[in-house]
């Protein structure tokens, strides 16, 4: 296979809006109930049944439109797209096709330090389907329509990525936006969030290719392993002779393959037209502008703040912006106390998400104990305690088994910073020390931490090093 | 006006067609679409589309949770049921 070959990508993603209800029926919008337990006669699509539209739907496309630099538009139709599935019990999906509420938005990705900026095509509001089981019985397909007229944003990319590694940063930063913003709860794994794969190949610089759509991928892992197996395949096809027929494929998570569903007798003719049940959706600039006050601190500004406004490293501040939750706990320590931003950081992502994640916690359940953390690290900064100290006590501290300044008085951790006490104890410990000392002054630093080991010896590991270190270094400059 | 092609059409209105009555309904339909295609005689070049004959925009509702029904009311109609599910012939891709 030669390599100056390229992939031309462009991505539908699907956004489950976090709702309380459905798109255009009263349902819970819940995941994880007992099978057509969320189900009423709209969404089973009884006759005369008519949709009413969930304005927070509306509120939460306007909201994305904002966050993802769209033009939010005031006119948008609701349409049917027609096509059987047992899935699918209206015989049509109420989707948006030629005048969607979003349209020409962009996002910024970040990949490996190169930044690219993506540009979106439109996102439109539509319901998701029902779920079809097909590995309970041999014969016949099982159908649970709870999801059935779940809120849906379709974000569709333009083929402006060349990479597996870049969309992965595009569906990432995606999902960063729709958590922060509050739409979706980014669940892949439960199908909250789900991407559809367009994929071309092209010789380097030529003209596009016959692109094939991968279905349904719902998570990063096969999101690449897709890609990359697609990739290979058309340049294959290509290179020995053949054409790229348009098609839409399946990823075989088992195998790691992609494969043509079953090739249709007669190509897909969904004949859109707009819902006869539902009035255009005119909205007054009036209810946009209300909801762009809900939108909030995003994360790109929330990275530049920490980076810039509170000096935090680029790498540290990456990572506590990844999830919103972070960023809260984070500016809620920040604003509890006088401890530097910086140092906060460096516990947070350190010991504190490692507590988290040994004891299997979210985050935000964290919220509730600033108070004690932020009270524990100002000890640990102020010297009071050392930072070994301060590892020991903190899952103390985070299991609430007391207030932090009790427990370094229990287990008597508190450091000897009273200069008076150490200037005695340095004094014994040069006692006898003449060589070492003219080896000092006549240049080997090194001596220098063996006199502070002996001292912290002296004071049971107790002693302030860094104050031993100050008086240490008058002493023998003498 | 162009043919009907009725084969696809059946197929995409999932309905079974015999060989035998394949041009009886390919006239028929072509008749009903003349019929409709007396509109093409009116000029709408000046005409803006209109999705809806009222001007009024969709109605809404607040973002409520309302159960008007169980489970077994939403089953009563199905042809079979396994448990809480529908259960259909098998359709897999």
């Amino acid at each position: 296979m030669s390599n100056n070959w390229e992939m031309v990508i462009g991505l539908e993603v699907h956004a489950q809006l976090n709702t309380s209800s459905k798109l255009f029926s009263s349902s819970p919008n819940q995941f994880g109930s007992e099978p057509n337990e969320n189900v009423n006669f709209i969404d089973s699509g009884m006759p005369g049944m008519l949709p009413v539209m969930n304005f927070a739907c509306i509120e939460m496309a306007i909201k994305t439109g904002f966050a993802l630099n769209f033009n939010i538009n005031k006119y948008s139709v609701f349409e049917r797209k027609n096509y059987f599935y047992p899935d699918l019990p209206q015989g049509y999906q109420i989707s948006q096709f030629e005048f969607p509420i979003l349209t020409e938005g962009f996002i910024n990705i970040d990949n490996e330090g190169n930044q690219k900026k993506i540009r979106i095509e439109r996102a439109h509001l539509e319901q998701d389907a029902g779920k079809s089981i097909h590995d309970i019985d041999p014969k016949f397909s099982f159908i649970d329509l709870n999801r059935v007229g779940t809120p849906l944003l379709e974000i569709v990319s333009y083929p402006d990525l060349s990479s597996a590694e870049e969309v992965v940063s595009y569906m990432s930063s995606l999902r960063q936006v729709l958590m922060y913003i509050d739409v979706c709860d980014g669940n892949m794994q439960e199908g909250s969030l789900r991407a559809d794969v367009n994929l071309s190949v092209r010789k380097k610089g030529g003209e596009l290719g016959t692109r094939c759509e991968i279905k349904n991928l719902n998570s990063f892992k096969f999101i690449r392993q897709a890609i990359e197996y697609e990739f290979k395949r058309q340049i294959d096809v290509i290179e020995s002779g053949g054409k790229i027929e348009q098609n839409t494929m399946l990823f075989d998570t088992s195998t790691g393959e992609t494969r043509a569903m079953r090739s249709k007798e007669f190509s897909h003719d969904y004949r859109y037209f707009p819902d006869p049940d539902l009035l255009p959706v005119n909205l007054t600039q009036n209810q946009i502008d209300k909801v762009k006050t809900s939108v909030g601190e995003l994360p790109q500004a929330k990275l530049d703040k920490f980076i810039k406004d509170y000096n935090v490293d680029k790498d540290i501040a990456k990572i506590i912006t990844v999830e919103k939750q972070n960023a809260i706990l984070f500016e809620k320590m920040i604003s509890e106390t006088d401890v530097k931003p910086k140092f906060i950081a460096a516990w947070l992502v350190g010991d504190i998400f490692a507590f988290i994640k040994e004891n299997n916690l979210e985050v935000s359940s964290l919220n509730e104990k600033t108070k004690e953390i932020t009270d524990l690290l100002k000890l640990v900064s102020d010297d009071v305690i050392s930072n070994k100290a301060g590892k020991e006590i903190l899952p103390k501290v985070l299991n609430g088994q007391g207030k932090p300044s009790d427990i370094v008085k229990e287990l008597g951790l508190e450091q000897v910073s009273d200069s008076g006490e150490l200037e005695k104890i340095i004094d014994e410990a040069l006692i006898g020390e003449e060589e070492n000392i003219s080896k000092f002054q006549g240049g080997s630093d090194r001596v220098l931490g063996y006199f502070v080991g002996k001292c912290l010896k002296a004071t049971k590991g107790k002693g302030n090093p860094k104050l031993i270190n100050k008086i240490l270094l008058r002493r023998l400059k003498k | 006006m162009s043919d009907i092609d009725i084969k696809r059409i059946s197929y995409l209105a999932k309905l079974k067609l015999p060989h035998e009555k394949e041009e009886f309904y390919a006239n028929s339909l072509k008749d009903i679409i003349k019929w409709v295609d007396n509109l093409k005689m009116i000029d709408t070049s000046e005409t803006e589309p209109l999705h809806n004959v009222t001007e009024k925009t969709v109605s809404i509702r607040k973002d409520e949770i309302k159960k008007s029904n169980s489970v077994d009311d939403v089953l009563s109609n199905a042809p079979e049921r396994a448990q809480n599910f529908f259960k259909v012939p098998k359709v897999v891709e």
